[in-house]
């Protein structure tokens, strides 16, 4: 017989807000201190009220309408019940009557072709804390940094059926979400985290199998390999009979390449949700929606269509550029400036790139401004500023994204010189310094006047056109 | 028996105590529970912010019964305050003997108002939002309003002004223009029609009666019309408001554990131990039924029939009250069953989700309420300015 | 309410009832379920919920991180803190 694997899976993805949810405390936990970004809201301590964040809700609108979902003009939030000592209060505050965004679509593609994945919902909630078990032996130490900090929980529906669909949806919603820049979906950082629920049928089956859940995955290896195993689990199971299968939480351990069913205790799951009386329904107004919907950015695959026809660039460069929003919106900034779309291209592709590149930089934490770039595009194109110099500027432009290109050009003496007698001079004292390159270079040698070449730009600190200093020095030397 | 659970020094001149669910800086909160032994507070409540810039001096803290959802307070951790064998209050009974001007309370279950009306004290629950509840052991969030009580309607005014206001940190505050209906000066209709609701009549003793009459005569003498009324729906209040208290307070106190602040038990070997050691050892027997019931209401199998028709019955007992006050005023109900409460009445440990038959329409609703004269006057949203009338009217005659 | 379902009850609360503790909460439940009558005479087939009794809507601050409280305050009273982490007896995963 053959069969079909039925996944769906349920998405955390923390929202990149400078605050917590409910509380003034900073949503940027990653790396901090244990406990240094809380208040006694997000330890548990009675008195404080939930306010809610403004930015979440944008960024829950902004993710449901890039997943193609409804947004839901009154959205409310809930309390969910349960014990764990990484959820301080004993509740989290979620939404289980009505999320912000339902019924979404997500298009994938994979080597069997297009499909589309439906989007059940997606929620806005609190994260849970973190607890560290290898301090002590015998303790559990907790820290409460990421209590509370924002999430989205996008939830699909069982449409999923391989390992390849379940990357390539997981690839799509890390690049749609991080277009929009409502989050950074980084596996490694724990701001994407993933619950699969999977099952296995007799394909054509209508009927859907006994259903093990996943929990709190961070590797895209490790759910592939995840998704095999259980597969290969519940087919051995049903074909063989090695096992009875139960609806389960199981644990994957990625070392041992195996999973195993998690002990539960008899009341979880009860987690007594009721509407949260201190937190009011949210209410989006059309002013409110269509502000988010006027922010929300063209899809990758709409850009590189433009840049390949409207902008005419080549593939290669379309694909270089739309790997981040953040190029995206530099590029198309600097283009603006300089109306060089090739231009535009190289210095984004070979310099800004590799700059961020080397700073070991991601492309989505891009700063610089486009329209400064631009500006510095033009100030080479026109001979203002030599490439050298330009490079520094750039550089420049790294560390202070405020800098103006022409006025730091001009204040550190990066500018161009028109001024040939200057030149001439540092011509003159360079041949009467290397006679020995000379005559090098009246016997035949190219090298030597690439030597004396170098010399003079370095004096004049780059501020010449090269094909200006090419010609007084050839006509120096002949004349010498 | 305890009146204060903290008590401090101020030099000035209008003194407040606070009761023992509004947080202060410095100096410990118990919430009448033994469970936030130890427990101080970082930040203090907004209304005692606002009355310490307004001049008024905090001269101690008054203790409550644990969470203050019960009767007077008996429920405290600290045992029952009785004096010549009746069950007293502690705020009610700081702010009688003259030692504060006022009391400030967190009115969750009506505690405040039965205690004004057996002390003979005033007492006003205003609108529902319109005094931040920032700073404030949180217990029946959804009903639950800061009070203040005082010897008089124009004491108990004054110090309403202070607290009275919109508050960012809150985000049940209502804005600034609602809560400045409130305030002194704010255009207040002038009382022409009371209603008393008969049904509540048949429920308490003669000494609560007579308090009724005397108001109702009181009321007729400054030419006011008082009629007589039914109301099944608004008599079921006390049911729906079980189930939403309970229920809220069952998830408002699971922070309570053990592991950041407060008591923790000596006794436990693994992480379940520590939780259920902590919590059996420290919480009293009322607040753990309450919390096995409020949790029942809120499980899969009941939470349509049970926690979501509750629910539904709060909108039927506001419309209801829309209704009544389309004719009235205001509404009369009585404030509590009897004037005094004995260790007799203490036999019921569960007397208090009887009890609050009297005071769950105002908490469910959160509607404004006053107590004068011995009995509860509950009026429209934003009408303290004519229920403090009325007040002054019952208990002075004019 | 019988003795089973209260045991599960009392596990999700995190609490141990006395035996004669026990006799009292089911007393307590049935007297509440009985009293369920009053509220179920009432007609809330086209009635909504009613979560909050003041119709204010969108509440929302700005997101702007602050931090006032230091750590160590707010772990003055913990009952047990190592190395700035507060601490339970191990979690098993």
């Amino acid at each position: 017989m053959r069969y079909e694997t039925v996944i769906g899976l349920e998405v955390h993805v923390e929202l990149a807000t400078n605050s917590k949810i409910f509380c003034s405390c900073s949503a940027h936990s990653y790396g901090a201190d244990p406990n240094s970004h809380v208040c006694p809201a997000c330890c548990g301590m009675p008195g404080m009220l939930p306010v809610v964040n403004k930015r979440v809700v944008d960024f829950g609108m902004k993710a449901g309408m890039m997943l193609g979902c409804d947004i839901n003009r009154v959205t409310t939030f809930d309390k969910k019940s349960y014990y764990y000592p990484d959820l301080p209060a004993a509740y989290q505050t979620t939404q289980w009557f009505a999320p912000v965004a339902v019924n979404g679509l997500v298009e994938i593609e994979t080597s069997k072709g297009k499909k589309n994945i439906r989007i059940k919902q997606i929620h806005m909630e609190e994260d849970a804390g973190k607890l560290v078990h290898d301090i002590r032996e015998d303790t559990t130490h907790v820290d409460f940094n990421r209590t509370s900090v924002p999430l989205i929980e996008i939830v699909s529906q069982p449409d999923l059926s391989s390992a390849e669909e379940v990357e390539a949806y997981l690839e799509r919603l890390k690049t749609l979400l991080r277009y929009a820049r409502v989050a950074e979906c980084e596996m490694a950082h724990g701001t994407m985290r993933c619950d699969v629920n999977l099952s296995v049928r007799p394909e054509g089956s209508d009927k859907l199998g006994v259903r093990a859940e996943m929990k709190n995955m961070n590797s895209i290896e490790a759910i592939k390999r995840a998704i095999e195993y259980e597969t290969a689990r519940h087919i051995d199971a049903i074909e063989n009979g090695t096992e009875e299968l139960r609806q389960e939480t199981r644990r994957w351990d990625d070392i041992k390449g195996k999973s195993y069913a998690m002990r539960t205790k008899e009341t979880a799951g009860d987690y007594r949700y009721f509407p949260d009386p201190n937190v009011m329904p949210v209410v989006i107004d059309d002013e409110w929606f269509n502000s988010i919907k006027a922010s929300l950015p063209e899809f990758p695959e709409v850009k590189r269509e433009k840049y390949t026809g409207e902008y005419g660039l080549g593939e290669y460069d379309a694909e270089q550029l739309t790997k981040s929003i953040a190029l995206c919106d530099c590029f198309e900034e600097a283009y603006s400036v300089c109306k060089s779309a090739k231009d535009a291209a190289n210095w984004m592709i070979s310099e800004v790139m590799s700059i961020l590149n080397a700073k070991k930089m991601t492309y989505d934490m891009l700063d610089i401004s486009g329209k400064a770039l631009g500006e510095l595009i033009v100030l080479v194109s026109d001979g203002k500023v030599g490439r050298v110099n330009a490079k520094k500027i750039l550089s420049a432009m790294f560390d202070d994204a405020s800098i103006d290109p022409a006025a730091y050009a001009e204040a550190n003496g990066l500018i161009v010189s028109n001024d040939t007698g200057l030149v001439e001079e540092v011509v003159k004292a360079a041949i009467a310094a290397d006679p020995k390159a000379v005559a090098d270079f009246k016997g035949g040698k190219e090298k030597a006047l690439m030597a004396l070449f170098g010399k003079c730009m370095k004096q004049l600190k780059g501020n010449c056109d090269p094909a200006v200093l090419r010609t007084i020095l050839i006509d120096h030397i002949q004349k010498s | 028996m305890k009146l204060y659970t903290a008590k401090t020094e101020t030099s000035a001149e209008n003194k407040i105590v606070v009761d023992d669910m509004i947080l202060t800086k410095d100096i410990p909160t118990t919430a009448g529970s033994k469970m936030l032994e130890g427990y101080v507070s970082l930040f203090e409540a907004e209304v005692l912010t606002r009355l310490n810039n307004a001049g008024y001096g905090l001269c101690g803290k008054a203790d409550v019964g644990e969470f203050s959802f019960d009767l007077l307070g008996e429920t405290s951790c600290n045992g029952a305050n009785i004096v010549d064998g009746k069950l007293v209050n502690a705020a009610a009974r700081i702010v009688s003997d003259g030692d504060a001007f006022a009391a400030i309370t967190l009115d969750v279950n009506g505690s405040t108002r039965r205690a004004a009306a057996q002390s003979g004290l005033v007492s006003i629950k205003p609108t529902y939002g319109t005094v931040s509840r920032y700073g404030t052991i949180p217990v029946a969030c959804s009903g639950e309003t800061v009070s203040v009580t005082a010897k008089c309607p124009m004491c108990v005014r004054e110090v309403l002004d202070v607290i009275a206001g919109h508050d960012d940190k809150d985000g049940t505050s209502l804005p600034e223009e609602l809560c400045a209906k409130i305030k002194k000066g704010a255009e207040a209709k002038k009382a022409e029609k009371v209603a008393i609701i008969g049904d509540f009549l048949s429920c308490v003793y003669d000494d609560v009666k007579a308090k009724v009459d005397a108001a109702s005569e009181a009321l007729k003498a400054a030419g006011i019309t008082v009629d007589v009324i039914d109301s099944k729906v608004i008599e079921s209040a006390r049911v729906a408001w079980n189930i939403l208290m309970c229920a809220e307070l069952c998830n408002n106190v699971s922070r309570y554990d053990g592991v950041k602040f407060g008591y923790r038990s000596r006794n436990f070997t693994n992480l379940d131990e520590l939780y259920v050691n902590s919590r059996t050892e420290a919480f009293g027997e009322t607040l753990k039924t309450a919390i096995l019931f409020g949790s029942e209401t809120l499980s899969t199998e009941n939470y349509m029939k049970v926690y979501d028709k509750a629910l539904r019955t709060r909108r039927v007992i506001v419309e209801e009250f829309a209704k009544i006050f389309q004719e009235y005023d205001a509404v009369i109900i009585p404030a509590c069953s009897s004037l005094a409460y004995t260790e007799e009445t203490l036999k019921n440990k569960y007397i208090a989700f009887e009890e609050n038959l009297f005071t769950a329409p105002a908490s469910i609703t959160g509607l404004p309420a006053v107590v004068s004269g011995s009995v509860q006057i509950i009026g429209k949203a934003f009408s303290e300015n004519t229920l403090l009338d009325l007040a002054k009217i019952v208990k002075e005659g004019k | 309410m019988d003795r089973e379902t209260l045991r599960k009850l009392e596990m999700l609360n995190q609490l141990s009832l006395t035996e004669a503790q026990k006799d009292e909460v089911i007393d307590f439940f049935a007297k509440r379920d009985s009293e369920l009558d009053i509220i179920n005479k009432i007609d809330t087939e086209n009635t909504e919920r009613m979560v909050h009794v003041m119709p204010v809507l969108t509440v929302v601050r700005e997101d702007v991180a602050s931090q006032p409280f230091s750590r160590d305050d707010l772990q003055k009273g913990a009952p047990e803190t190592d190395e700035g982490y507060w601490c339970v007896p191990k979690v098993m995963e």
